[in-house]
């Protein structure tokens, strides 16, 4: 208690610090990652605060709920309860292992409001077939690791992340390719446990996933300070189902865009591990960094000496998944019709 | 002909019915226990009684899978091992037709745990194959697509055929040009690490030095 204080207490003045000299950089347009990260969030959680206002009327869903340790049926809140909530009534097991909802066979966050009255199944790693929890974890591994390279880097070095392929667990190794703003710098194994450390330290923080759809206008604000994902979001925006809609995520105060879905919380991470860097070359965003690494979760422990010999070492063969290129943005009339 | 192995020599059980019984009270202990399990089709005692019945009970069902309800000798054991007298109709009608064409045994022995507190015997489980009952094991968990596994079994894949193409590498280098490096090469292992043709090389070096 007295060192949660302590800490909260040297944030304070880190913040009342900080303020002045934000104005200051901002006056010689120097941004540094932690400003623009600080901004980001501000506007996830005022839009979050926005789409929950809307809803003015508590309506009730029934949940049908089929699984361990028996199928039940839930009243719960429209547009506010989520899968977890539903999990939270049956057992503590499930709330804590689930990776994924199937709400109506469809994947679903988990913490992700419900719409309608609906069935709902929960997944984990170790079910029958795992395939979606797999890929959802490798999804939310390759989000962790754009919060590891934004934060894990003095403030000089300004990192702007660009993208990750679709995720595949088969290829050994989850992705993020970005501009570090460093130039011919290799990381020795030291810088690479560090930034291995950085990403697991997200373990004990139990971050959950939070899932926003966002207008692209808000998306844009919200990455105006992102070379890359300002020219992304036109196109991902008009490749939505509405047309101009954005899904956007947010992980503690790191908020990226990923169309999900991804794992219940940070807790769920049991093994994480930057292996390499490697250059590559685009030809609509020239030269980025191929940054990957591993990871196993809490579910599935594994003896040091595979994961060490075996499973980190293969991840520090490049990855193969395709370069990231500009997609051109789908013209309006083609989306409406 | 059991499909099976059976102890050399039968067990003695002498007291099986009550002290003294001596071979008749054993036989008599195990025409029950026969007739028990083509009743019940499942069965739990003492694993040596279990080991002891499955014999019988499986040359029983062979006998009449083999020769059928017309033969005379197959008829005078069904009478003699079967002390309830319906159960030669389930013999002959319901388990000759289900293991007429089984390449196995009829039967299935399972060892199962110690009763404790109690007197230390070990118990087993013997069943016809083919039952109504819940299995005895539990039916193993496919794990190969859980992602520590699937992460495995690519490397796996991946070090096999790194091998192979190190070999056929090895293959297409010629003899002249493993020789100039033969002896400091030959001190040094592959590494798995290096490039095809760098480890097809000191394989074949090391090869040419043994030669």
């Amino acid at each position: 208690m007295a060192t949660s204080c302590r800490s909260l207490a040297l944030l304070r003045i880190f913040l009342a610090k900080s303020k002045p000299a934000a104005r200051c950089i901002h006056t010689e347009s120097k941004v540094t990652n932690s400003l623009v990260r600080e901004k980001r969030n501000a506007l996830f959680e005022s839009e979050k605060q926005r789409q929950l206002s809307l809803v003015s009327r508590i309506e009730k869903i029934e949940v049908q709920y089929k699984g361990q340790p028996e199928d039940c049926t839930l009243v719960m809140n429209k547009n506010l309860s989520t899968p977890f909530n539903c999990a939270m009534h049956i057992e503590e097991v499930v709330m804590s292992r689930s990776v994924l909802a199937l709400v109506n066979g469809e994947p679903w966050d988990m913490h992700r409001p419900l719409k309608e009255s609906c069935q709902l199944h929960f997944m984990h790693f170790e079910d029958e077939n795992p395939t979606l929890a797999n890929e959802a974890f490798w999804r939310s591994c390759s989000f962790m690791l754009g919060y590891v390279l934004e934060t894990a880097f003095k403030e000089q070095h300004y990192v702007q992340l660009c993208s990750f392929p679709v995720p595949n667990v088969r290829s050994g190794s989850f992705v993020y390719d970005a501009d570090l703003g460093l130039e011919d710098w290799r990381p020795n194994s030291i810088e690479l446990n560090t930034l291995s450390r950085t990403g697991f330290k997200l373990f004990f923080k139990e971050y959950r996933f939070e899932r926003l759809k966002v207008d692209a206008s808000v998306a844009l604000n919200m990455f105006a300070d992102n070379r890359f994902k300002t020219t992304q979001i036109p196109s991902i925006a008009s490749r939505s189902e509405s047309g101009s809609t954005v899904t956007v995520y947010r992980m503690g105060d790191h908020v990226d865009i990923t169309g999900g879905p991804l794992i219940s919380n940070t807790g769920q991470l049991g093994r994480f591990n930057v292996t390499a860097f490697h250059d590559i070359e685009s030809s609509s965003y020239g030269p980025l960094t191929r940054v990957q690494g591993t990871a196993l979760p809490v579910q599935l422990p594994m003896h040091y000496w595979s994961y060490e010999n075996i499973i980190a070492k293969r991840a520090q063969k490049l990855n193969t998944a395709p370069v990231p290129e500009l997609k051109q943005a789908q013209p309006l009339q083609s989306s409406a019709s | 002909m059991l499909r099976f192995r059976i102890r050399t020599r039968p067990r003695k059980m002498a007291s099986l019915e009550g002290l003294g019984s001596g071979p008749e009270g054993r036989l008599k202990r195990l025409r029950k226990h026969v007739t028990a399990l083509i009743r019940h089709e499942r069965l739990e005692t003492t694993y040596a009684q279990c080991d002891e019945t499955r014999g019988y009970a499986e040359k029983l069902i062979t006998m009449a899978v083999r020769n059928g309800d017309r033969d005379k000798h197959t008829m005078e054991m069904a009478d003699y091992w079967l002390l309830e007298k319906d159960l030669i109709h389930k013999l002959f009608k319901v388990l000759v037709p289900r293991y007429q064409s089984l390449p196995a045994t009829a039967t299935s022995i399972h060892r199962i745990s110690t009763e404790y507190p109690g007197d230390g015997r070990h118990m087993g489980v013997l069943e016809l194959k083919g039952n109504p009952w819940p299995p005895v094991r539990p039916q193993p968990r496919n794990t190969r697509l859980h992602l520590h596994n699937i992460q495995l079994e690519e490397a796996k894949k991946e070090y096999h055929q790194e091998r192979l193409r190190a070999k056929s590498a090895a293959a297409a280098v010629p003899p002249e040009g493993s020789s100039v490096d033969g002896p400091a090469g030959s001190s040094v292992d592959p590494d798995p690490i290096d490039s095809e043709s760098e480890s097809g090389e000191s394989k074949n070096s090391g090869d040419s030095s043994k030669r």
